[in-house]
């Protein structure tokens, strides 16, 4: 019940890694049965000490669940899960230095906003004074000082979302779980909120475990993504890893705009290969991490729309210097900041060229123009089959 | 302070204009004033008269009745005045059983609605119809069951002394027991649906978060969950509280004649005694002792305000 203060996270030594949460083959499997579902499979993950280490995927593919398990309020089906060192099978969820922000922020309606960020040092027995120093200092993290007799239904959403935060928090737990903190907020709180968030993660130095569906939330904000789909972790990786080299199909789909083209494996080492595209242009490209392919074989492979440029599109590219695609315009989308010209390459494969919308960027090919693409260095990705 | 912060946050309301809205409440209010406000204004009246020889009333205005209340004269000298104590201790029992009653219903109730409230969704409904069988049956009907149960030769004294538990029965009916048994089985349906009413409402995020900020059991329940289901507990012993002070029939099959409640006296007057002014005056004692009552526990037990609060 009284759980042993949890150690406030020590910095770890520049460049030194200490895993925090070490997850093995964790399973969860709900009902019996015809009734059984599976709504987590074999998901194994390090999650290192003071990292802001996100769980990105669609509506139902086990997010929750899987914070749900590390947070105790489910019990696993099968796998092992380790906190700070130590395996918490069994354990329940007051018996872990870990607090949650829940999804609806489940504050106490009776409670004050000081009262509600007080509850879990009362639970713990802290002393009456360390209580009201630590409730005054988290009231003053999330700048709620002039709220702290309020009840939660006597203040706004983006403010509960900081009094919940406040309250998970106070503990000084070894990790904190958040449960798409920020999907009930509108646009302009929200962007306020991630970079709060992000500074409440460096100040405190504790490790956050975040859940979201929104692939630009994860990649603004954290220090590695794993992508989730149907129970499962398709990779991990840090935002770079994840948005510049997918290994799968899904991730490059969920994440970004992509192109995904049909080639044929030419020559392969441990790390790259050099593919054939449609149109026979011959191109070096990245492997996924455990390779997977050989000479010879047919693979799927992704370019970002950005990575491509039209050639002699603009004033400062060469004229046509490293052309490799050829194709007809079929449309151009106005973003603001960048417009997508949507071609269909000779072989009738579609494929999208993102154009930054510089002050010297001169209009966009019109439609039905047969243009040349070239390509970035290293921006082809060969996806795992 | 709290008083302050509430105004602050809410802005302060702005007086409409209603129009003629309130015909629309017409018939409402004529209900009520027909059959609340009448009927209690022919029992004040009444309580005022003199008594007729063989019951009803005689149009000639007194205050013995109020005054039979709480006093008794002398048989033979009418100046000698005393407390009334035979009044007084009924009236005492009567709150006193009725508390009991209210408190008994409120601790069986709350882990009764707590299970029905933790059934799966489509199960719960089936639970709650099990509650309100008893409803279905005469009240008299059911108070009997309960004498067959707890009487001399009942269910009870017969499985015990078969057992050889004990050799002569026990002493449960025509006790105080027996009222407080009848009385919470009756009324403890009105305890369970409106907690189970609060609880339904209650958020199971809350709970859990009350576990992940580190409360054991015992203080997810004292901490969170009492508090928040207080507004059922609250409407469940006023449901349970002024029938309970009231009950006469309960007292009469299981208290026997001995163990008189309010309901018993009122009864009396309006039937042997052939007194209907202290019939009246006494149901009007009643009447003030369940409103005080509701006052007083509204204000000082019933508050929601201050739920939870970190006292000192
Ligand atoms: N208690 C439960 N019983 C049965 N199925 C559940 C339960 N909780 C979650 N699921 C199922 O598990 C899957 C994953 O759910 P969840 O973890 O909530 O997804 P996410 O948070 O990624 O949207 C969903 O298909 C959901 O229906
Ligand atoms: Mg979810």
């Amino acid at each position: 019940m009284a759980t042993p203060a949890p150690k406030p996270a020590s910095t770890p030594a520049p460049g030194a890694r200490v895993t925090e949460i070490e997850i093995g083959a964790l399973s969860k499997t709900f009902g019996r049965g015809a009734q059984a579902f599976r709504a987590l499979s074999d998901v194994s993950v390090s999650i290192n000490r003071g990292e802001f280490f996100t769980l990105l995927g669609p509506s139902g593919c086990g997010k929750t669940t899987l914070l749900r398990l590390i947070a105790g309020f489910e019990q696993p089906s099968g796998g092992t899960l380790r906190i700070g060192g130590r395996e918490v099978a069994g354990l329940g969820p007051n018996q872990r230095p870990v607090n949650t922000v829940f999804q609806n922020y489940a504050l106490f309606p009776h409670m004050s906003v000081a009262e509600n960020i007080g509850f879990g040092l009362r639970m713990q027995r802290r002393p009456a004074a360390e209580r009201r120093e630590t409730v005054d200092r988290m009231l003053r993290l999330v700048r709620m000082e002039a709220m702290a007799d309020r009840r939660p239904t006597q203040i706004s959403g983006g403010q509960q979302q900081r009094v919940a935060l406040a309250r998970a928090l106070a503990p000084q737990p070894r990790v904190l779980l958040l449960d798409e903190p920020l999907s009930a907020l509108d646009l302009k709180l929200r962007k306020e909120m991630q970079s709060e968030l992000k500074r409440l993660q460096l100040e405190t130095g504790i490790t956050f475990v975040f859940v979201t569906h929104d692939q630009e939330e994860a990649l603004t904000m954290s220090d590695r993504v794993a992508v989730m789909s149907e129970g499962r972790i398709l990779q991990t990786g840090t935002p770079e890893e994840i948005y510049n080299r997918p290994a799968d199909r899904f991730v490059a789909d969920f994440i970004g705009d992509t192109n995904f083209l049909d080639a044929v494996v030419q020559d392969i080492t441990a790390t790259h290969a050099v593919v054939r595209l449609p149109g026979g242009a011959r191109l070096a490209a990245n492997l996924p991490a455990g390779g997977g392919t050989a000479a010879g074989a047919t693979v799927t492979v992704v370019i970002r729309p950005e990575h491509a440029r039209l050639v002699g599109d603009s004033a400062d590219g060469p004229a046509d210097e490293g052309a490799v695609l050829s194709g007809q315009v079929e449309r151009s989308v106005f973003f603001g900041t960048d417009t997508h010209v949507h071609l269909r390459l000779s072989d009738g494969t579609p494929f999208v060229v993102r154009r930054q919308n510089t002050a010297a960027a001169t209009p966009p090919p019109e439609i039905g123009r047969e243009v040349s693409v070239a390509l970035a260095g290293g921006a082809v990705q060969v996806l795992r089959n | 302070m709290a008083i302050k912060q509430t105004s602050a946050a809410t802005p302060a309301a702005v007086p409409e204009r209603h129009g003629h809205k309130w015909l629309l409440s017409a018939p409402a209010l004529i209900i009520l004033i027909l059959a609340a406000s009448g009927p209690l204004l022919i029992v004040l009246v009444y309580s005022f008269l003199t008594p007729g020889n063989f019951g009803g009333v005689v149009w000639r205005f007194s205050t013995e009745a109020w005054f039979r209340v709480f006093f008794s004269r002398d048989i033979f000298d009418p100046e000698v005045v005393s407390l009334n104590h035979a009044h007084l201790a009924i009236f005492w029992r009567s709150v006193s059983l009725a508390l009991q009653t209210t408190v008994i219903c409120a601790i069986l109730g709350f882990p009764t609605a707590w299970f029905i409230a933790t059934r799966p969704q489509h199960t719960r409904a089936f639970w709650l119809f099990l509650i309100t069988i008893p409803f279905w049956t005469n009240l008299l009907i059911r108070t009997f069951a309960i004498q067959e149960v707890i009487r001399n030769q009942g269910l009870i004294n017969t499985t015990l002394m078969r057992l050889g538990l004990t050799d002569a029965p026990i002493q449960m009916m025509y006790t105080d027991f027996a009222i407080l048994v009848g009385m919470a089985y009756v009324f403890l349906p009105l305890m369970v649906l409106p907690l189970y009413a609060a609880m339904d409402k209650l958020d199971i995020r809350l709970i859990e978060a009350g576990y992940d900020l580190y409360a054991s059991r015992w203080q997810v329940l004292r901490r969170i969950v009492l508090p928040l289901v207080k507004p059922g507990f609250v409407a469940g012993s006023i449901l349970v509280f002024i029938p309970s002070i009231g009950a006469f029939v309960t007292p009469r099959v299981l208290g026997g004649g001995r163990n008189m409640m309010l309901g018993n006296l009122i009864e009396l007057q309006f039937g042997q005694g052939r007194n209907w002014p202290l019939g009246a005056a006494l149901a009007m004692t009643m009447l003030v002792l369940v409103v005080g009552a509701l006052i007083f526990y509204i204000r000082y037990v019933g508050r929601t305000e201050d739920a939870g609060r970190e006292h000192g």
